[in-house]
């Protein structure tokens, strides 16, 4: 504003200063005129001053002469010879004078020439004057047309050849006497004339002839003279003054200069234009104007450039700045995801795009500064361009905002911008500023918020339902529990009774734990405290263990339960072996249970390449056919507290965190686990984990070279070009058949021709003749040499008696490993006639009898412990600390103790402390007496520190007998080994 | 009652000429052939009637259409059958009919001296012999200037060329357009300067149509164009001279935004409308076209009798002719006819006051019509097309001339060919 204040204060300053100039210029060229016109008249008189004078000297010349020749027409006797001698005269002064004419003027006014040629001059008032005595002069026109003017003087009455006379004359044709008067001055646009007070012109000094008649009727036509300027020339004229006026002819100013002439009343008279009057000093004038407005014109053009100089200035350091601004602005908006947009609100053509919109949007700047509407494309579900209704809605100096999706046109990335419009007025044109503000990240974290959010919302749903269900599901055991407590208090005299509620107790009690177990797992998983205790171990073992566990399940269910190894997978490998069996079973055990009865589970494995050297690959695959999962329960079931929720799941319990923990699991050991689903379809899911491989062992294989023919026996043909695949690096010949029958009379032909197969393996459960059936056919066929093995993938337990005496020698469980088979037939050819002592499921009490020191704090569980082994046949002495432990060890009699059952967390001192000190106590027996963990710390981490302070088993409260039981068994048949191999 | 009479004559006369052009087996005086419009004119139907009413004698008058006429008229002559008397103007086609063999030279009949100057001068061939009797109605072309005006502006007619062109300057420093000048189609000017080159010297006329000497070699033809271009320069053609046309003088003339202009006395009766100012407010003076210095008038074009001297019926045909001449009978025959007189005792016409009052002017200036109607090869379009040319500055004078022997010559021979 106060720019533009100061803008219009320059432009009235310029205004007034040129105004002020050309004022002074206006005066200054009237004074000059004026001066200039009165030097110029005076010019003009002092000029046709002199014509008149001249004139004068001219009419007084002629007169004089005239009167001078009155003695020479003297009255003659001899007329004749007058006449002739006087022509003469008069043709001689003709000559001298350069008159026309000369005439005899009779008193009437009639004229002869001297050659007697008779005129009748029209003199009418001057003749009088003439006749009374006075020169006169007037204009005449001859018969010839031609004008002349006459000078007349009085003469004396005489006679010329016969003419009587009384005044003599002269004539000059006017052309003659304007030749005399005529002023060189003026340019020749001067008009001089000689005219009667009247204006009647008598003489016109302008070559070419006289048409003016009346040089006062033609001012009144011809130029602006009033009727009283005309009144004063005309009164001026008669009263013989002097003046010059001025006045318009036509479009021509003029100067009328009038001066008497001295004889009668005429006027000399010039017309001269302005202009031809004062050429000279208008010359001059112009010279000096032209001199004054060149120096003007050089200073305002001084002036001018100087402002146009400093305006470039201005204006190029403007440029300067707004290019540096520009630019400034071209790389801040390259650096940033915002892009910026101007627009006229008139045609829509664009006045500024930053250039960072081909890298934001793929659109070239280019293409999009010639039309706005390339922008259009990259608009995702929306036009890029504002209907114009909603743009011109835009109050003047307001905005309005848009959030639009756009796509990369190139790479297809979406971002979000939030499109800011600005309406405003910019120099009185109508402008759009188009600011669009990247809001990807913004909205990219708004949905990962949303998406935090929701699973929030999700896990914090989950974790309402977990208490709700652990309410639930605790409540229920507990309820069992209490319920049958007291119903066992009640009926304690009542040994089915106390039985069946005992039963039902520990049902529920062993429920609650793992509910316990579950919850305490995934609290360490998810604080981070879960570490991986690696370590060598067998895939056959795992497998087998894992089919121990699962196989009754599924047997309960009445499903079909099957493993297959496909390829030849590494049997030895280095991991987790605790975690991994964890993995699985959680699978497994899901696949059972979300399985209806009499379906199917598949559990495969199988080396999938990939691997680093020294690394393999596993993928394990636990298909089912059972209940399946909805597409929107598989995105959330590795999410803790996340259970299916219908009809089906609600009767099975479960935590929600078993697949949250495989997940976490899979994710500490490297792996990847998938799922595929589908509701009533079942499921699959997928674990890929790496394992490192372990150095080849090499040991004592005599065995192997006993066998170099074995027959196989599947009616699933896959397994036995498997077993055949297996044992092809083993130099064993493998020769399979897929039935029973088939197998008897294969055994049957090879014994014909002396040619018995080393080794025979059935499956157990084959059409037609199973495998314990088949056994004791081929027994038939070929004796008791030929060692018969049963591979199965179930629990044989049940058939074990049976298949011995149909001469089976052995079993094995599915799948088939090379290293198992190695294992499972080297008794058979060393003789040995037991080989699975170790695992037998039942039979002697391990406990019966034994002696253990139990390091208890808690004197309720160290009761119960004690009454538990009591039941088992065994005794304990307890002990309150690991101090004492250790002393009571340290104190005993060697072999005193069977075994250590060690609290972990003690006071005085651990159970860690405590078994450390008596490994190291230096009793002959510290390092051999098995000492157990017996601890609420059940996590991986806590088997590995009781492993690594010296113990050798691990126990988890409470206490399972069973699990003691199996631990006890294991650990002191191995403990009495060497005793017994003795 | 004069024209009563001479309307009832010209009646008379025309049911005369019709039974005489018809094939009459009747006797006759001698034969007179003219053009078939010529002869239907008022005055002439009125003389043929008059003559055979007041002599009993009959003529048998031979007629031809106008566009045939020359060819049939020559045809008839060399053939042997041409006629007693023989209407023909008095232009370069009268050679055709060779005047020097054929005419009679009328010299010495008693009605010479009865002409008017302009009109023996007009019929006479260039050695002096009268070829003709002129019966024929006639105007005066000068220049026709605004009296009016002039006296308002204290200023008089021009005599000479020098005041003419003094007059021109001085109308333009008033600020009126000295002439009308129709630039556009009006072709007669031209034909007004060249005339008194011609007239006056008939010697130049035979050896321009002899070809012995081109426009080019005559320095008032240049003169003329230089004028009047320098005219034109000068203002005093006025604005948009070059549009200007037939239809434009009568506007300009009536209202006075033009003072003069070159025309003929019956334009004011046929063509001029009158405005501010009527016909009488013009005066007529010469044409000053910078060829002669006193200026020149241009005189009709007469139709003239001409008598076959190798006719049977000369005497029948002279003594036609002299009835002609009678004051009596060409009063009674032009009785009312606007028309420039042809004879001193002619005075039942009509002349205007712009040419009476000019006569002295006219009898001492006065040209017979001798660029348009005896040059060979003369024509006036194409004169007018080479002044446009120089005034439109497409050419300079001495290139005009050229282009105007150029066409002349040219239109020579189309006429040969």
């Amino acid at each position: 504003m106060k720019k533009w204040s100061e803008r219009i204060l320059l432009s009235l300053l310029i205004v007034l200063v040129a105004a002020a100039i050309v004022l002074i210029g206006a005066f200054y060229f009237r004074l000059i005129s004026d001066r200039i016109f009165e030097d110029s008249t005076g010019h003009l008189s002092e000029i046709y001053g002199q014509v008149n004078r001249s004139f004068g000297a001219f009419v007084e010349r002629n007169w004089g002469f005239l009167k001078s020749w009155d003695s020479c027409f003297a009255l003659s006797e001899n007329a004749d010879a007058d006449v002739e001698s006087e022509a003469e005269f008069i043709a001689l002064e003709k000559k001298n004078w350069g008159f026309s004419d000369f005439y005899f003027i009779s008193a009437d006014g009639k004229c002869m020439t001297p050659d007697g040629t008779e005129y009748g001059f029209d003199l009418s008032e001057e003749l009088e004057k003439l006749m009374s005595g006075e020169s006169i002069i007037s204009g005449e026109t001859l018969p010839s047309g031609r004008e002349v003017t006459v000078f007349a003087v009085p003469v004396n009455n005489n006679l010329y050849g016969g003419f009587e006379f009384q005044a003599i004359a002269v004539s000059y044709t006017n052309d003659d006497l304007a030749a005399s008067l005529n002023v060189d001055a003026f340019s020749g646009k001067a008009k001089c004339f000689v005219i009667k007070s009247d204006g009647t012109v008598l003489l016109s000094t302008q070559t070419g002839g006289n048409v003016f008649e009346n040089y006062l009727t033609y001012l009144r036509a011809a130029s602006d003279l009033d009727e009283s300027g005309l009144s004063k020339l005309k009164s001026d004229w008669e009263s013989g003054l002097s003046a010059v006026t001025r006045c318009k002819i036509g479009e021509v100013e003029h100067c009328i200069l009038y001066q008497p002439v001295g004889y009668q009343d005429l006027i000399l008279l010039s017309a001269v234009p302005e202009s031809a009057v004062s050429a000279g000093f208008l010359s001059v004038q112009k010279i000096t104007m032209t001199v004054l407005i060149v120096i003007f014109l050089l200073a305002g053009a001084t002036v001018l450039v100087i402002i146009v100089i400093q305006s470039n200035k201005r204006s190029k350091m403007t440029r300067t700045e707004l290019q540096y601004r520009e630019l400034m602005f071209d790389v801040l908006s390259n650096s940033v995801d915002d892009i910026f947009i101007m627009l006229d609100s008139n045609n829509d053509s664009v006045d500024y795009i930053s250039p960072n919109l081909e890298r934001l949007l793929g659109v070239p700047v280019e293409e999009a500064r010639q039309d706005i509407r390339a922008l259009e494309k990259c608009a995702v579900n929306f036009n890029v361009v504002i209907p114009r209704p909603e743009l011109e809605a835009i109050p003047l100096n307001e905005n309005r905002y848009w959030e639009c999706e756009y796509m990369h046109q190139t790479t297809g990335e979406r971002r979000w911008y939030r499109m800011t419009i600005y309406r405003m007025m910019i120099r009185d044109v109508g402008k759009y500023i188009v600011v669009m503000s990247d809001r990807t990240l913004e909205q990219q974290m708004n949905q990962k918020l949303q998406e935090a959010l929701d699973a929030a919302r999700s896990a914090n749903e989950a974790k309402s339902n977990f208490l709700s269900n652990m309410s639930h599901d605790i409540r229920t055991p507990m309820n069992a529990i209490v319920g049958f407590s007291v119903l066992l208090e009640k009926d304690a005299d009542k040994p089915e009774k106390v039985r069946e509620y005992t039963r039902k107790i520990t049902a529920s009690s062993h429920h609650l734990l793992s509910l316990i177990n579950d919850v305490l797992d995934m609290s360490k998983i998810e604080s981070g405290k879960t570490s991986l205790n690696v370590d060598r171990f067998s895939l056959p073992e795992l497998l087998e263990e894992i089919g121990i566990i699962i196989m009754p399940q599924a047997k309960a269910k009445n499903q079909e339960f099957s493993t297959r190894v496909n390829g030849a997978p590494p049997e030895q490998l280095i991991g987790d072996k605790l975690r991994l069996n964890q993995i699985l079973i959680n699978i497994l055990s899901n696949a059972v249970k979300y399985t209806p009865e009499g379906g199917k589970i598949s559990f495969a494995v199988c080396e999938i390449s990939g691997a680093a050297p020294q690394f393999t690959k596993l993928r394990f695959t636990v298909s089912d056919n059972g209940i399946g999962m909805s597409e929107e329960f598989q995105k959330n079931i590795f999410a803790p507290f996340s259970r299916e929720i219908n009809s089906v799941t609600n009767r099975i319990q479960g935590t929600g965190l078993g697949m949250a923990i495989t997940k976490n699991l899979v994710d500490l050991m490297g792996g990847i686990i998938e799922l595929e689903s589908a509701p009533g379809k079942g499921s699959k899911f997928t674990v890929e984990l790496s394992f490192s491989l372990p150095e080849q062992e090499t040991g004592d294989e005599w065995y192997r070279q006993k066998v170099s023919r074995m027959l196989v026996a599947d009616d699933e043909e896959d397994i036995c070009i498997n077993i055949k695949s297996l044992m092809s690096g083993t130099g064993v010949e493998v020769s399979y058949v897929t039935d029973g029958l088939a197998a008897v009379d294969a055994a049957a032909t090879a014994h014909l021709h002396g040619e018995d197969f080393n080794v025979i393996l059935l499956d157990w459960k084959m059409p037609g003749a199973d495998g314990v059936e088949t056994a004791r056919l081929i027994r038939t066929k070929v004796g008791h040499d030929v060692p018969i093995l049963v591979l199965t993938s179930y629990d044989w337990s049940d058939i074990e008696d049976e298949a011995r005496s149909a001469g089976i020698n052995a079993f094995m469980s599915k799948p088939f490993f090379v290293s198992t088979f190695w294992q499972t037939i080297k008794p058979l050819f060393a003789g040995h006639a037991e080989p699975e002592t170790e695992n037998k499921p039942a039979g002697e009490n391990v406990m019966n009898g034994r002696l253990f020191l139990v390091a208890e704090d808690n004197e309720l569980n160290a009761e119960i412990l004690a009454e538990m082994l009591d039941m088992e046949g065994a005794k304990c002495e307890i002990v309150q600390n690991g101090l004492e432990a250790v002393e009571a060890f340290t104190k005993s009699e060697p072999g005193k103790y069977d075994m250590i059952l060690m609290d972990v967390q003690m006071p005085v001192m651990n159970g860690y402390d405590a078994t450390r000190k008596i490994r190291t106590c230096g009793r002959p027996d510290a390092k051999t007496i098995p000492i157990a963990a017996m601890t609420a710390n059940t996590f991986a981490e806590d088997v590995k520190n009781s492993m690594e302070a010296g113990m050798d088993g691990h126990l988890a409260k409470p206490i399972d007998m069973n699990a003691v039981r199996e631990l006890v068994g294991k650990l002191l048949s191995k403990n009495n080994k060497p005793t017994e191999g003795d | 009652m004069r024209k009563f009479l001479a309307l009832a004559l010209a009646l008379a006369i025309a049911l005369g000429i019709s039974s005489c052009s018809a094939e009459n087996g009747g006797g006759y005086a001698f034969t007179l052939m003219g053009k078939k419009s010529d002869l239907v004119k008022s005055y002439m139907t009125a003389i043929f009637g008059l003559y055979e009413k007041t002599t009993g004698n009959k003529i048998k008058i031979i007629s031809y259409e106008d566009s045939e006429y020359e060819t049939r008229a020559a045809a008839d002559f060399e053939s042997g059958n041409a006629p007693d008397v023989f209407m023909h103007f008095h232009n370069a086609e009268i050679q055709r009919f060779h005047p020097e063999k054929n005419f009679y030279y009328l010299n010495n009949e008693s009605w010479v001296n009865d002409l008017t100057d302009s009109a023996k001068a007009y019929c006479q061939d260039g050695d002096g012999n009268l070829l003709g009797l002129p019966f024929w109605e006639s105007s005066v072309s000068g220049c026709y200037y605004n009296k009016t005006i002039l006296d308002g502006l204290g200023l008089k007619p021009a005599t000479t060329q020098r005041e003419f062109d003094t007059l021109c300057q001085v109308l333009a420093d008033t600020g009126y357009t000295p002439i009308c000048w129709p630039a556009d189609g009006c072709t007669w000017i031209l034909q007004f300067g060249l005339d008194p080159i011609f007239a006056d010297d008939p010697e130049m006329l035979e050896k321009i149509n002899s070809n012995e000497i081109s426009y080019s070699d005559i320095p008032e033809v240049a003169d003329m164009f230089g004028w009047i271009a320098g005219a034109a320069e000068k203002g005093w053609l006025g604005n948009g001279y070059l549009e200007t046309g037939w239809d434009d003088i009568s506007p300009a003339m009536s209202s006075g935004s033009a003072v003069m202009t070159f025309i003929w006395d019956t334009w004011f009766y046929t063509d001029f409308k009158p405005g501010k100012y009527t016909i009488d407010d013009f005066a007529l003076m010469p044409v000053f076209l910078n060829t002669v210095e006193n200026g020149t008038y241009e005189g009709g074009n007469l139709n003239m009798m001409t008598v076959n001297k190798n006719s049977e019926r000369l005497e029948e045909a002279l003594g036609f002719l002299e009835f002609c001449a009678d004051p009596e009978n060409y009063n009674l025959a032009f009785d009312g006819i606007s028309t420039v007189s042809c004879f001193n005792r002619q005075t039942t016409n009509i002349q205007s006051k712009m040419v009476t009052d000019a006569r002295e002017s006219i009898a001492e200036c006065e040209r017979v019509s001798t660029a348009a109607s005896r040059i060979i090869g003369y024509s006036a379009d194409d004169a007018n097309a080479a002044l446009v040319e120089l005034l439109r500055k497409k050419n300079d004078v001495a290139g005009c001339v050229k282009q105007l022997d150029e066409k002349r010559l040219a239109e020579i021979q189309k006429e040969s060919d």
